[in-house]
Formats: structure tokens, sequence, C-alpha cells
């Protein structure tokens, strides 16, 4: 099994077919993470390093515990108490590393196309970890991976996904894996969170009033209001953007439907999501986390060209 | 000096030779004869396949770095570049470390040309340190030679400003020279918005942006009855505002970059940061628009936008890269790649008369007893850029290995000669 590509630097880059065998390995590893050893000899011998020029805490351990159970050598990088805070760039960083024989290169930068920059200038394998407000293509698949795993299949699924659209990795790598598997997408949120163009761009449906959102789909995908990331006033308060945009017990009740609630975390509890919701009997949430592992580890197994 | 050139196509509007084709004497620096076939000694005899003769060309917006950046360029290499682009005049944008906003900076520029087959016409700042809040000495730096005004990169983007220093120019019959784009709209913005910066998940700067701009300062202009020109235009709204103002009889005149005219947003799906500039590379259907702007007049120059770029500017994340491209040495090729079928007359129009007319450069004329300040070039062959041809002292060009039409045969003016190779 190979994919069609050396790189995972987006969902827009694969194929359907890719997604698919992405996928398949996944279930194979997650059944390995049931066993009492749950490690395997598989990337034995390979050095990967996370490169983690942004925080993380979900994406950066469940990559490194994924590397783990596959056996490889792993090294950790975060850009606190690295050269980088001093000013060296990413090229230099890079090839100062891959200099000590390293294999394969996980990374968060807060760059849109940082990955896709390294790619064009280092050999090893590069799997985007997110990159600004582009893509986290694992993040993708492991809720594809969370989505099929209670539906079946993509095929004609409606999701919805809610909130910071336009400040989120998340949205854009779902929104590329759910088109290219046959499911209906639609956006929802403040306008002033959501691209202009999205709809002609990325081949959804927009809409403003969240209840309407949530009357409309099976699958929730509710996003983390991206703070960090805005450096210019989108909305007036978190206050406001709870009570317009916010989803809580009460919401769900009145849909008159069962509707499945995911999150890539973290979450803003009381924000966008209510405890009693994040946590509730809708809620797939840290399946997705537990998926994430499975999932991680089949794209390091097969872009490690390992048979 | 005696230099013979052979067999070329005048193509001058001005000339009594124009559209005809002739051999021409130079003498010192003055046109001495312009007959069929000329048969006399030279120091120098110029003989290619094809060769058109214009008046030397114009570029209005290039920055050459000096004096403060000048890992990037110097002026010495920036007109080396010019030369090898086919110019003869060169405006150079004012910012520069420290800002061209006197006398003095004005002179130490022009003071570089001197015995170069090239003018420098530096623009001088209209506001102190481009900072767009207090005009700067325009007056005295019209009299010591800057072409025109304006905060070159930094469009101008106070109105009230922006109306005393239309104002001020009218003095002595300048013209400000505004590159448009509204600082608050899509201030984060990396790549035009729209469908591609959606697609790749960068911040867009919305063309908006620049319409307002636009429309607003037609309207100072039209208060001030004063000289604007807009530069880098680079959407089709963008047009039809300058065309509706030019209907009304206004003092404005645009100028489009070659790169405007050659690459879309689309051409940016790999991140390629040797595209990244400021205004943003826009959409196919504004390239055809602007194509179409510079066939039917509303379009009156191209200006290079000529901005070198060190290496480690470029070679980085998208989002850290440094806008610009260096566009000196190209722009011709480049305009003749994007408009194949443009007109011999129309090519000169934008890369010569047009922008002499505008900014009230002596104009010179190819006939006999002249001052030689003449463009040598073909509109067939070709010519492949390469790092080897470079000039320039960076290399933030798209256009390396590339096959480009046309080819620059030479510069003189001045009295002296520039060929390429």
């Amino acid at each position: 099994m190979k994919l069609s590509t050396k790189h995972l630097l987006g969902i827009r880059q694969l194929l359907k077919e890719d997604i698919e065998t992405i996928l398949s390995t996944a279930t194979q590893f997650k059944e390995v993470l049931q066993r009492p050893v749950k490690k395997v000899p598989s990337l034995r011998d390979i050095t990967i390093v996370n490169l983690f020029y942004e925080n993380s805490t979900r994406t950066r351990i469940s990559f490194e515990l994924a590397e783990k159970r596959l056996s490889a050598d792993t090294v950790n990088f975060t850009v606190s108490g690295s050269s980088a805070a001093k000013g060296e760039t990413l090229l230099d960083t890079v090839n100062n590393i891959l200099s000590m024989k390293v294999d394969m290169v996980v990374m968060r930068h807060s760059a849109s196309g940082a990955p896709h920059f390294l790619a064009k200038h280092i050999p090893a394998a590069i799997i985007n970890a997110g990159d600004g407000i582009n893509e986290h293509p694992t993040q993708a698949l492991l809720d594809a991976f969370s989505m099929i795993e209670k539906f079946g299949s993509l095929q004609g699924l409606k999701v919805a996904i809610i909130g910071d659209i336009m400040h989120s990795r998340v949205a854009l790598s779902n929104i590329y894996l759910l088109n290219k598997m046959g499911a209906k997408v639609m956006v929802a949120g403040p306008p002033t969170l959501i691209p202009k163009y999205i709809a002609e761009a990325m081949n959804v449906t927009v809409e403003y009033d969240v209840k309407k959102a949530l009357q409309w789909c099976d699958v929730a995908n509710v996003l983390r209001i991206q703070l960090e990331r805005q450096n210019q006033p989108l909305f007036s308060s978190l206050r406001e953007y709870s009570l317009a945009y916010g989803i809580n017990k009460r919401l769900l009740e009145s849909l008159g439907k069962d509707i499945t609630i995911m999150h890539p975390g973290p979450i803003n509890r009381g924000v966008e999501l209510d405890s009693d919701v994040a946590d509730g009997n809708s809620s797939i949430i840290l399946h997705q986390v537990e998926n994430g592992l499975a999932v991680r580890m089949a794209v390091l197994y097969l872009l490690s060209n390992r048979d | 000096m005696k230099i013979l050139i052979k067999n070329a196509l005048i193509t001058n509007q001005r000339s009594p030779f124009n559209g005809q084709r002739k051999d021409l004497l130079i003498e010192d620096g003055i046109i001495s004869d312009i007959n069929t076939a000329i048969a006399t000694d030279a120091d120098k005899i110029i003989d290619s396949p094809n060769l058109i003769v214009s008046t030397g060309w114009v570029d209005v917006f290039a920055h050459f770095n000096e004096p403060g950046y000048e890992h990037r360029e110097t002026i010495e290499t920036g007109m080396e570049a010019g030369m090898a682009g086919g110019y003869t005049h060169l405006f150079l944008v004012p910012n520069t470390n420290p800002v061209v906003q006197n006398k003095s900076i004005i002179e130490f520029i022009k003071r570089k040309a001197v015995g170069k087959p090239v003018n420098l016409l530096p623009i001088g700042a209209a506001t102190k340190d481009t900072e767009g809040k207090d005009l700067a000495e325009m007056w005295e730096m019209h009299q010591a030679g800057a072409i025109a005004f304006g905060d070159g990169l930094n469009g101008i983007q106070s109105a009230g400003l922006l109306l005393k220093a239309l104002q001020y120019i009218k003095a002595f019959d300048s013209t400000l020279i505004q590159l448009p784009i509204d600082k608050s709209i899509g201030t984060h913005g990396l790549i035009n918005e729209g469908i591609v910066s959606t697609q790749l998940g960068l911040p867009g700067m919305p063309s908006v942006a620049e319409h307002i701009v636009i429309k607003r300062d037609i309207d100072l202009l039209k208060y001030t009855d004063s000289k604007l020109h807009i530069t880098a235009v680079s959407t089709s709204e963008s047009l039809k505002l300058i065309k509706a103002a030019k209907a009304e009889g206004l003092h404005i005149s645009c100028s489009v970059t070659p790169y405007h005219l050659f690459f879309s947003d689309e051409d940016l799906m790999e991140y390629d940061t040797n595209l990244k500039v400021n205004p943003p590379l826009r959409t196919k259907k504004d390239v055809e628009a602007l194509r179409n702007g510079v066939l039917d007049g509303t379009i009156d120059c191209i200006a290079s936008h000529h901005f070198p770029q060190h290496w480690d500017n470029k070679s980085c994340e998208f989002e850290y890269a440094k806008n610009g491209m260096l566009n000196l040495q190209t722009a011709f090729n480049v305009l003749l790649t994007a408009l194949p079928a443009i007109s011999v007359e129309k090519l000169v129009e934008m890369l010569s008369d047009n922008a002499r007319k505008l900014f009230n450069i002596p104009t010179s004329t190819i006939e006999k007893g002249a001052k030689a300040d003449i463009t040598l070039f073909t509109n067939t062959g070709n010519t492949i850029f390469t790092k080897e041809s470079n000039k320039s002292k960076s290399q933030n060009s798209p256009f390396f290995d590339k096959t480009l039409n046309g080819k620059v045969v030479g510069t003189i003016y001045n009295n002296e000669i520039n060929l390429t190779k």
C-alpha cells in the first residue's frame, strides 16, 4: 500500500484513494491499540523529528505516541528553548536537524504554507501537523475516521462546521476531505469569521443562523474561537458570541432530532460549546482523540515507505 | 564616438521617418544622418535582423535601495539592470534610508548617473519619512530635479494630506504618484482575497481596498485640479474608475506592472514567494482586463515595480517573505510575452512616449540633428533570462530560465552606448 504523495501537506493534495488507504490502515492500527502489547516494530530504525513552531497539546502528544507505538526514534523540537528563538531561519534549523539523518519531519507552524516550503527544499518526508490557517490534515482524517465509525460512511452525510471558519485549519482540511468523500458540507458562524469566497472556493453552503445549521446537519463539528489568531475586531465579545453562536443543551433539545457533536479541541467551555454538550451523550469528542492516534500511526507508516 | 545602426525600423510618431526602415548614423551623441544605406566607417556598427529603434524607454517606478539597503541593490547594479532592460530613464522610489526627501539626496542620486547612458529621475517623498503625516519639502526637491512626488511603497492614507500634497505640487506643475491601497482593509492579507486565497488558507487582501482609494483620490483630484498618476493598477474595477475619470477630462494617468499582465493569483498554488507582491496578483479576469486596458489606452505606461529582495527574505515561509520582484531587465520581454500581438507603436507608447508626455521629460525625436536618446530592440526572437545574465544584485525573479518574447539590443543616451549580449 502506498500513497500518491511523498508528503502529507494537506488533504487538498490527496486523492480519494489515498484517504481510503489511510483510513483502512488506521482501522488496523486501532485494533493494535486494543492489544495488551500496543507496540509494533513497523518503524524501527526510522527517525522522526517533531518540529513544533506553535503550541500544541493533543496533536504533539498524539504524534509522539503514534511514533513510539510504531517503534520509531523520535526527537522533539519546540521553538522556545531552541535556536529558532535566536532568529535561526526555518530552512537552517531543518537542514541542521536533517544532517543528523532524520527520515521524517512532523511540523506545526503558524505560517500557512510553511510545510510546502520545506517540502521544496529538503528530502525528508513531511507531515503537516497544522500550518497557519491553512490545513490540519491529520485532524480531518481522524474526524472522518470517527464519523465513519459512527455512521458507516461519509457518502451523503450532512456535516455542519460551526464557528471561526476563517482562522481554522481544521475547517479547511475537513471541507476538502468531506467533499472528496461525498459528504455535504455547511459552514456556519458570524459573517466576519467566514471567508467571503468560501461557497465558490470550497463548494459549501453558508449559514449565519446556528440553529438552522444544527437542524440541517447529522454532525456538527464545532470549532474553537481562535482568539490568538484574531488581530482585528471580528466580533463584539465572547459573551455575545456565546449568546448568538454558542451551542448548549437547550438548543440541542429544541431541534427535535439527535445530532452528533464533534470538536477538535481545545474547547473554550461556555463559549462555543457548553460543558453539558461537550460531555453529553451526543458528543464523540474523546473518540476523536483516541482515533487520532490510530490515524497518525497510519499516516506515519504509509509515508515511511516500509513494506 | 561614431555609431552606425543598420536597417532599423524607426518607431517614433514625431519623427519624419516614422515607420520607415533606415540606417542611422550617430556622431558624438547626435543623430547626424538618417538615410537608406549609409556607407561609412564607424566605431560601432549595429546590424541586427528585424531591428527596431524608438526613443529611449522610461520606467516610472523602480527601487534601487540605495542609500540604506545596499545588500539588495545599489544604484550602480540597478542602473545596469535598467540598461539591460532597454531603459534610458528610470524613476526611483523614495523609500530608501534616509528617505528621498531633500535636495541633497536628490543630487546624490542624480550624480550617480553622470557618464552613464541612463538618466536617474528620483521621485521625491510627498510626506516626511513617507509616514503620511507632514508634507516634505517638495518645492526644493523639484528644483533639484525630482521628477514627481509620492510616498512610493507607502500609499498615502490620509485624504486630507493627499489633498494638500496635490494642491502643493500645482505651483511647479508636478505629478503625484500614488500606490492605491487602503491599509485598514485586509491589513494582514498576503495575497488577493478570492477563491485561491480561500483554498490556500492565506489571509486575503480584498480588491476593494484598491478601489476605494482610487475613488477617493479621483474626487480629491477633481477638487484640486492637480495631476495624479496611479501606479500598479491591478483590478478591472480600478480601470473602470480611471477610464471614467479620464473621460471627465481629469489629469489622471496610470501604470501597470509587467507581472500583473502575466501572472494571476492562480499561479500561487505552490506558495511561490517570488510571486508575493503588493498590490497582490489578482484573478484571471483582472489580468484579462489589464491586458485590454493596455490595448485600449486606459493604461498609459508600464511601471516595472522593480523591487530587489535579499534571498533570505524570499527563501522562507510565504507569510514572512517580503513583497517584490526583479523586473527592470525583463519588463519589455514580459510585456511582449503577455501581449504577443501588441503593435510596435503601442509598445513604444507604453514604454516611452506616454511617460515622457505625462512627466514632462524633454522629448527626443529620431531625426537629423537630435540628441540620441534611443532604445534598440526586436519584437521577434526571444530572450532567456538567466542568473548569469541577471544584472541586479538580488535574485528574486520568477522569470529565470523562462523563454520570453523579444530582445533588447541596446540603448544610446548621453553620448554613451550600452549593448546587451
